[in-house]
């Protein structure tokens, strides 16, 4: 174990060094660099040369294309940084051409010197010709587009340039040429680039100053930026290619669209058939009532403010858990992976900002607000595997026999026994209804007070508690069936009955998002001006009203921003169902699914195909995101 | 807001004209927004507490009863709270080596959360302080690529990370190598790089909101002075964010040490080199062979996220409310 935690020191200690010592070395040494060219332009100047020269032979070096790498590489950047030096020390233009090509035509030479055997070309005087004739064309071509202002001699050496390295070393066989055309080669091609450079004059005072100035922004941004393509843009790209790519991971062959149709076309990830079952579900019919009801209060409420559809806590409610009711029955019958992630972003979406938003309305109002809101926000520190492994204490489940030991089934058996019992569910339902005549008085008086919102409040309180008084007198409710007249416990099976053990790990989710939802709205509600809030209180608006007519607009981009970025992080939820369940039981998700594909089963066509679809999935979040932002700048100006 | 001018015969219900509930019934209703809000708060505790107690319990305690009959145990099993599974878990090699991929965990969040800070602040302060043409087309550009799934990148992170990347030129057929092969899968730079990437739009953003809101006389004056970009950032930028660098740190941390998708692809079936959330996961992917040291293992995950969460809380909540909540 100590050699071990050496080791990991060691990794840890290395790591920050490193990342703290290059970061030092590139951005004071780039700036320092840059500080030089308005006040010692030679030394700038033969720095840059220097650098050019170990970059270019850094690369032929890491790409194994010469011998003896080191001391080529070494005198190459010498020579760069002597031909700096010289160029910066005369300001004739034709010496200039001279010192450019002369440098160049030694450093192409001693590239031919030490390509190595496998890597020089053979000479093929087509190619060379075709080559340069074709680079002068495009050259001149972009010449004439862009007004002819550049100097001819410039765009010929250049474009002359690229287009003989072109024919002489990219198109022609590598590995069968000599050594002597190798040299005679590179060489022109190097001449052609130094005379290239040696056509740019030694800047005055001022454009070395531009050049110092211009730079930094380079400096700042080229490692973000690049570190950047490297992890995201390249890869994307990537994944979009392989995506039409099928095969063993070594040796993929082109092969169109085919993994596409193989997602689309395989039942078990998107299953159209069995849509027509939600309308015998209760659950689709309980959806249709409460929504119904929900219109009404709404269309009622809507008269008498004159608005035609009033929404506010009662109206809005009931609208909410309609649509609810409906989603669940419609993802309750629809099978496979994309219909269980629209499902998981549907429900956890609309669970944790309706939860987020309404402990943060909660919390404004209480005492021990802090306290509050950590404990609600806690979870969001907590991994989603730890989260996952914490819930699967939660929803475990003994055999019917046994001691339930998990939390949820604990209650429902319980609540069974009770069921089952005569006098425990007589004494339970008098105290429903005890609860019940109390929530109604409250209405009572709410009425009389002409608060409607009072009102809407006691009747959707009281409605579960009558069912549920309903339950415990007749049908009974809970975890325990009776089996021959004998009390048995009838655990739920959380994590294993298609299909709401779906909705058992969102629950997770929703319990890790609500903290996310609620830390925003909170901050959102504490910024809107109290000054408006105090204005509607004294003109006698009601504290829902306040809060559905001021508090809700002036949080509403808030709610936005919530929602897409709850959207984006469900769409690739990971974690929890891989611990959880990993896919089985009708549990599966795209991003599970395509790790499965791509890292199990080797299927990297496929499994970048499940990765292209979740990344066209985020696109319109990225779009609003986009206009968002642009939104904001507009405003700032 | 909605003064309504239109004479009315007789009030009407929710408009305008509301009467204050009066006596008892208006104090208790006062008080339910507080009820509820701590019913939640016991609600959203309950999970992770009852994981906390079962980890200090036997496994025949754990088996036979639950969590909230722990002062039962005693008698009923015979074992008191105990630390045996934290023994086993952290001690045995048998549970696949939770100690040493907490060593990792820590390895990997430490060095994954310097290097992001190391290059993002210098593009925050230059998206936010340097004028450029196409600086805000850039900007934006950079921050929506905070949307992008990890999934995207992971196929051809781990191939260049396992055989370097090429380049075969179109047309002529030439293979040009330009990143080369240093066998990093399965080792733990894989992972700070791949980190790094993808933690550098949210970083970019979060700096860059805090970086454009100094006050621009600090910059003025000081170019007056003579200074140049890099010493503003040096002597003026870098000092005045320490909140926000903060506010990232916390919020870095906490993600690389939560994280297990990245890890478990990059490093994959190296062993020795994975993070704590991978290991105890995979003992998760055993579950009942030795289920009770489940619980400790997940703790011991979740402490340390845990403990930097109430210690530092108030720089996380800046992390993730920052940029959010303008409109």
């Amino acid at each position: 174990m100590d050699g071990l935690f050496d080791n990991r020191l060691v990794i840890t200690i290395v790591g920050v060094v490193a990342a703290l010592g290059i970061s030092a070395i590139v951005f004071v040494g780039a700036n320092r660099l840059f500080d030089l060219a308005p006040r010692k332009w030679s030394i700038f100047s033969a720095l840059i040369g220097g650098g050019s020269a170990l970059a270019f032979f850094g690369l032929l070096w890491g790409n194994r294309l010469i011998n003896q790498p080191v001391t080529t590489t070494i005198v190459a950047t010498i020579i760069g940084a002597a031909a700096g030096y010289a160029l910066s020390l005369t300001s004739d233009p034709r010496l200039h051409l001279g010192i450019g090509a002369l440098a160049g035509a030694v450093l192409g030479g001693l590239i031919g010197a030490t390509l190595k055997t496998s890597t020089r070309p053979e000479f093929d005087p087509v190619a060379l010709v075709v080559g340069v004739v074709v680079g002068l064309a495009i050259g001149f071509g972009i010449w004439a587009v862009r007004g002819r202002t550049a100097s001819v001699t410039r765009v010929a050496l250049f474009w002359g340039a690229l287009g003989w390295v072109f024919g002489a070393f990219l198109v022609p066989d590598l590995g069968g040429g000599d050594q002597a055309w190798a040299v005679i080669a590179a060489t022109i091609g190097g001449a052609l680039f130094g005379a290239w450079v040696g056509t740019f004059p030694n800047p005055d005072a001022n454009a070395r100053r531009e050049i110092a100035l211009g730079s930094r922004k380079y400096i700042f941004l080229t490692p973000a930026l690049a570190f950047i393509a490297m992890t995201l843009i390249i890869p994307l790209i990537r994944t979009g290619f392989l995506s039409l790519q099928s095969g063993p991971p070594v040796d993929l062959s082109f092969t169109g669209l085919t993994n596409y149709a193989d997602i689309f076309t395989d039942p078990t990830i998107l299953n159209l058939e069995n849509w027509t079952n939600m309308f015998t579900s209760q659950l689709f019919w309980a959806g249709v009532v409460v929504l119904i009801i929900g219109i009404v209060v709404a269309r009622i409420s809507g008269q008498r403010t004159g608005e035609g559809f009033g929404i506010n806590g009662g109206s809005l409610s009931a609208l909410a858990f309609g649509v609810i009711l409906l989603g669940f029955a419609f993802f309750a019958v629809m099978r496979g992976t994309i219909s269980n992630n629209l499902w998981w972003i549907f429900a956890v979406t609309l669970f944790s900002t309706g939860a987020g938003l309404a402990v943060a309305v909660l919390a404004d109002r209480s005492r021990g607000e802090t306290i509050a809101k950590s404990f609600i926000f806690m979870p969001m520190a907590i991994s989603f595997v730890g989260a996952g492994i914490i819930w699967r204490f939660m929803y475990i489940a003994r055999p019917e026999t046994k001691e339930q030991t998990g939390v949820l089934n604990s209650i429902w058996v319980q609540i069974g026994k009770w069921s089952a019992s005569n006098t425990a569910s007589i004494i339970i339902a008098l105290i429903l209804a005890v609860i019940v005549a109390g929530i109604l008085y409250i209405g009572w008086t709410g009425r009389q007070a002409r608060r409607s919102s009072v009102v809407a409040g006691a009747i959707v309180a009281a409605l579960p508690l009558i069912w549920l008084i309903y339950r415990f007198l007749g049908p009974g409710i809970g975890g325990v069936e009776i089996v021959d007249g004998v009390a048995v416990a009838s655990p739920i099976f959380f994590l294993t009955e298609s299909p709401f053990n779906n909705f058992w790990m969102m629950v997770v989710f929703i319990w890790i998002q609500t903290g996310f939802a609620m830390v925003i709205f909170s901050a959102a509600i504490k910024g809107v001006p109290a000054d408006l809030t105090e204005a509607a209180g004294i003109d006698g608006a009601s504290e829902s009203q306040v809060f559905w007519r001021i508090t809700v607009p002036s949080i509403a981009p808030t709610i936005g921003v919530v929602t897409t970025t709850l959207i984006v992080t469900v769409l690739k939820v990971f974690d929890i169902p891989k611990v959880m369940t990993n896919g089985n039981f009708d549990t599966q998700v795209l991003a599970n699914e395509m790790w499965q594909r791509a890292f199990t089963e080797l299927d990297f066509g496929l499994g970048s195909a499940l990765a292209f679809i979740l990344f066209l999935g985020v696109l319109p979040v990225m779009w609003i995101n986009i206009r968002r932002m642009q939104r904001q700048r507009e405003a700032v100006r | 807001m909605t003064t309504d001018t239109t004479p009315r015969a007789e009030p009407e219900w929710g408009v305008q004209e509301v009467q204050p509930l009066t006596g008892r019934v208006a104090g208790f209703l006062r008080g339910i927004p507080s009820w509820i809000l701590w019913f939640l708060v016991i609600v959203w505790t309950v999970p992770t507490l009852g994981l906390f107690i079962n980890s200090f319990r036997s496994r025949d305690a754990q088996r036979g009863s639950g969590w909230w009959l722990f002062f039962q145990d005693a008698e009923r099993y015979g074992t008191g709270l105990t630390l045996d599974n934290y023994r086993d878990v952290l001690g045995s090699e048998a549970t696949g080596g939770v100690a040493n991929g907490l060593l990792n965990s820590m390895a990997i969040a430490v060095v994954a959360t310097i290097i992001p800070i190391a290059i993002a602040a210098f593009a925050a302060y230059a998206f936010a302080w340097i004028d450029f043409r196409g600086r805000d087309g850039l900007f934006i550009f950079t921050v929506a690529l905070l949307a992008v799934p990890t999934q995207v990148s992971l196929i051809p992170l781990l191939q260049m990370y396992a055989g370097g990347a090429h380049i075969t030129l179109p047309l002529i057929d030439k293979t040009l190598t330009i990143f080369p092969d240093l066998d990093l899968a399965g080792t733990i730079p894989a992972v700070w790089l791949t980190h790094t990437g993808f933690a550098l739009p949210f970083a970019i953003f979060l700096l860059h909101n805090y970086i454009s809101g100094l006050p621009s006389d600090l910059f003025e004056s000081a170019r007056i002075d003579g200074a140049d970009h890099f010493t503003i950032f040096r002597k003026i930028v870098l000092p005045l964010s320490v909140p926000v660098l903060a506010a990232f740190t916390i919020f870095q941390f906490l993600w690389t040490w939560n994280d297990y998708l990245i890890a478990l692809t990059m490093i994959g079936g190296n062993r020795q080199n994975l993070p704590a959330t991978v290991v105890v996961a995979s003992l998760a992917g055993e579950f009942g062979l030795r289920e009770e040291l489940l619980t400790a293992g997940a703790f011991v995950i979740t402490v340390v996220p845990l403990i930097v969460f109430f210690a530092l809380q108030r720089f996380f909540v800046r992390g993730i409310t920052a940029g959010s909540v303008k409109g």
